[in-house]
């Protein structure tokens, strides 16, 4: 790999990161009018590590000031959130009806 | 119109039609029973997601004609293996030729499974949620959709690493971090010139491509990289527990896809996809350490459990096989379900066949022989130090100014270097080998 | 009741792309669904259907792949449906559409029975026209009312319907065979059911395909060849980046002194705000 990298090595100039949000327009979603994970925010208070924050994937959970905003459009339905909430506050299924992500690629 | 009668009862209730639903619907549909294969995506394989290589010969046997048919991107003809500490990197490549194994994107892999079980007969009722298996009397005897309920002599839960309905029918406990990892997806589009240039490839060649250390920033877990026909799946996969545990240490304090985001744009690889636009981007959970992850039984009355759900998967930290477990489990599900009922029924008993097939197989003498690699895997210093003393040897023994030093100066300071005794590496090393 | 229900398959994406060269949408690799706003029309005929008794026929003018959508309406619980599908159709605008729907309309009068009404959402996510329920009551030369968020029959058999507008709602009585369209949001549809996925996939005449052959319609009057308006221009507008904050504010005053202040602390949002008051004293005359 190494002739070819090289070459194209001189002419790129260092990638740009993006963000999230510019990531997350690759994908197509159908979305229901009805959330299909409901967050009970009174335990999210009372959550000292918050890891949403960091390991949904899609960014659904985000802190505004110190608190957890959630919001079920961009999710992605991998069951992170459900998994590692520490205060059970997540009650979680499938969208119905075939809404939901729709990937095409992955 | 509506009073025109609907079935609601069948020989087979499949729920999920991923890899291993879609092979047990495919192959008892044609040995003419009546099955429903039931899936809550549209039928498009739209809610697939997987890292991006399939085994091929455990899909053979269920479909002869997969080399010939299948959604094929690419044989994976070398294998490379990247440790990475910083901006520096070991890689090891192997060159192979056999058409063991191919990249594929799942939604079109599995798109076409389910045409195939539907061209065979299956009922393939699409973007209906299941919410619950129905039981009566300790038998599962069907399954329920909102206010629908299908009745079945065989439900097949084959509902994924997400599993809502076992759950819900108290046969696994809550999902918990301690056996999940998550992974995070993009599919890059490069064009497939610059593709095979970048990667030194042919045009009928493909690189599967593990790369362990630095990128999930010492979470235990790594980053995997495929290429397909004119796109690249790149990613990351990072274990859940210590994900928490680097979260709640203040180790990890950015988002999981900045982890993908560094992988991408990491000075070593990101000319492989120079210039790339992302055509996708996506996360689902995989299982680490199969067996501990797999439910007491893989039969009740009136119940199997194939695919995910039943923790066979494979995760070795080099090689990675869930798509073609999934599909050898339905196919031995399937065979197990024809067992039953040519052997007096679909009873308990018979249905058992399922379970002395699986240990049987391949699969569960694989998932037992590597149990070691969860505890390498379960180790997070292990698994960020051994990636940083390779690295600092390789270091030691080719960046040099004047003197060169021997082997045995590299390999001690390079333990030196990142704090490492030799007895500690050692047994490292006893316990890598051992698991690997 | 007999109800035909429209459905338009559109490109399943908020960010739908357009080829700045043709100014038509890019559909390739994104995938479409049925336009959300149609879906509230559906439930409603569902709705008449229960009570009433009678069948809901979906109805669409499309290439095959929006057969999925026509399944998707069946799954809900629509009795039949018809997909107009055919070369000839292809490029039309919303006056051959129309032309083709209002002729579907007649012909499953003719050969399947009455139609006592025709339900349409209010608009389509990918074009807003709003065109076709209206342009399909001229052709057919039936009342039509839209922005209905509800529907009843009345005990002399005419059809009474609830319209929400900004500020008011109307109640409209109606001679059928009518047209209505249905407010966007106004009512929730019911999910699929696995019962009605399963009636699709085991009877296959739920789903029929009319061609032009079948239609027999004049060529010169659909697609492309019967469309007088074409896409001039499309201006293709950045998305705005917006912040999401969370403000919990103790009463009303602190929820405005908190908007204000976050609004004057941004300098265009502060320039904008100051206009903009300039403009509405300047207007008062005071």
């Amino acid at each position: 790999m190494s002739a070819t990298v090289q070459a194209t090595n001189k002419q790129s100039p260092e990638p740009k990161p993006m963000k999230l949000e510019d990531i997350l327009q690759s994908d197509v979603w159908n979305v229901d009018e009805e959330p299909h994970i409901v967050v009970d925010y009174s335990k999210c208070e009372k959550c000292p590590t918050k890891p949403c924050i960091y390991l949904c994937p899609a960014g659904c959970y985000t802190l505004a000031g110190n608190r957890v905003v959630f919001s079920y459009e961009g999710c992605v339905e991998c069951g992170t959130c459900r998994v590692i909430c520490p205060m059970d506050a997540i009650t979680w299924n499938y969208p119905k009806s075939g809404h939901g992500i729709m990937y095409r690629f992955t | 119109m509506s009073s025109t009668s609907i079935p609601s009862k069948f020989d087979v209730a499949v729920v999920g039609a991923g890899p291993a639903g879609s092979a047990t619907a495919y192959l008892l549909a044609k040995k003419g029973f009546k099955v429903l294969l039931v899936e809550r995506g549209r039928g498009l394989g739209d809610k697939q997601l997987f890292g991006g290589r399939v085994y091929a010969q455990p899909l053979r046997e269920v479909w002869p004609e997969l080399d010939k048919e299948a959604p094929i991107q690419r044989w994976v003809t070398r294998e490379r293996v990247s440790l990475v500490s910083g901006d520096k990197a070991l890689t090891l490549e192997f060159k192979g030729g056999e058409r063991k194994s191919f990249t594929a994107l799942l939604p079109q892999l599995v798109a076409w499974m389910q045409r195939k079980a539907e061209q065979a007969g299956a009922i393939f009722a699409t973007e209906a949620t299941v919410d619950e298996i129905m039981f009566k009397d300790g038998k599962a005897v069907g399954i329920r959709s909102g206010n629908d309920v299908v009745y079945a002599d065989v439900t097949v839960d084959a509902e994924g690493v997400n599993r809502l309905l076992l759950e819900r029918a108290g046969i696994v406990p809550r999902l918990s971090p301690d056996h999940i990892a998550l992974g995070v997806k993009e599919v890059l589009r490069t064009g497939s010139s610059q593709l095979e240039a970048a990667f030194g490839i042919g045009s009928d060649e493909g690189v599967a491509w593990v790369v362990v250390g630095d990128v999930t920033r010492g979470v235990p877990g790594g980053g995997f990289i495929y290429t397909n026909k004119d796109t690249v799946s790149i990613g990351v996969v990072i274990h859940l527990k210590h994900a928490i545990n680097a979260i709640e240490s203040g180790q990890l304090n950015n988002h999981v896809y900045e982890l993908v985001e560094g992988f991408r744009l990491h000075p070593y690889f990101r000319n492989l996809w120079h210039g790339a636009t992302i055509s996708e981007y996506g996360g689902h959970l995989t299982i680490e350490g199969g067996l501990s992850f797999a439910p007491k039984r893989l039969v009740y009355p009136g119940l199997l459990v194939v695919g995910d759900a039943a923790g066979l998967l494979l995760s070795t930290g080099i090689n990675y096989r869930g798509v073609d477990y999934a599909v050898y489990s339905g196919k031995l599900a399937a065979e197990a379900i024809e067992y039953a009922a040519s052997h007096g029924g679909l009873t308990y008993d018979n249905l058992l066949e399922y379970e002395r097939k699986v240990k049987d197989s391949f699969m569960y003498r694989d998932l037992v022989r590597h149990r070691a690699v969860e505890m390498l895997m379960n180790d997070p210093t292990m698994f960020s130090k051994l990636a940083e003393v390779f690295i600092g040897l390789f270091s030691q023994m080719f960046e040099q100014d004047y003197s060169v030093p021997t082997p045995y100066e590299a390999f001690t300071g390079a333990l030196t270097e990142h704090n490492m005794s030799l007895n500690k590496l050692m047994s490292y090393m006893i316990t890598a080998v051992r698991g690997l | 009741m007999r109800i035909v229900v429209g459905m338009k398959w559109v490109p399943g994406t908020q960010s739908v792309r357009i080829d700045p060269k043709t100014g038509t949408l890019i559909r390739e690799g994104v995938p479409s669904i049925v336009n959300p706003h149609d879906l509230p029309a559906v439930e409603l005929a569902l709705r008449l259907r229960d009570k009433y008794g009678g069948e809901v026929i979906a109805l669409s003018m499309s290439p095959p792949p929006a057969i999925k959508g026509l399944e998707y309406l069946i799954g809900m619980g629509v009795d039949r449906a018809i997909l107009l599908t055919d070369r000839v159709y292809a490029g039309a605008d919303t006056l051959a559409t129309s032309y083709a729907l209002a002729n579907a309309i007649r012909k499953i009068d003719a050969e399947i029975g009455k139609v006592d009404l025709a339900v349409f959402g209010q608009e389509t996510t990918d074009s807003s026209t709003a065109h076709i329920p209206a342009q399909t009551a001229s052709w057919l030369n039936w009342p039509y009312v839209y922005y209905v968020r509800d529907a009843w029959l009345t005990e002399d058999g005419k059809l009474r319907v609830e319209r929400i507008l900004e500020n008011a709602i109307e109640e409209w009585e109606l001679d059928m065979p009518a047209i209505i369209s249905i407010a966007m949001k106004s009512i929730k549809p019911r999910p699929v059911s696995l019962l009605n996925k399963i009636r699709f996939k085991t009877n296959p005449s739920t789903l029929i395909t009319w061609t032009n052959s079948y239609m027999n319609l004049d060529v010169r009057c659909v697609g492309l060849k019967g469309s007088p308006t074409f896409v001039a221009k499309t201006v293709d507008v950045p998305e705005v980046p917006r912040k999401k904050i969370v403000y919990k504010p103790k009463d009303g005053e602190d929820a405005a002194r908190w908007i204000l202040k976050s609004l004057l602390s941004d300098e265009k949002a502060s320039r904008a705000l100051l206009k903009a008051l300039r403009g509405s004293s300047g207007g008062e005359g005071s």
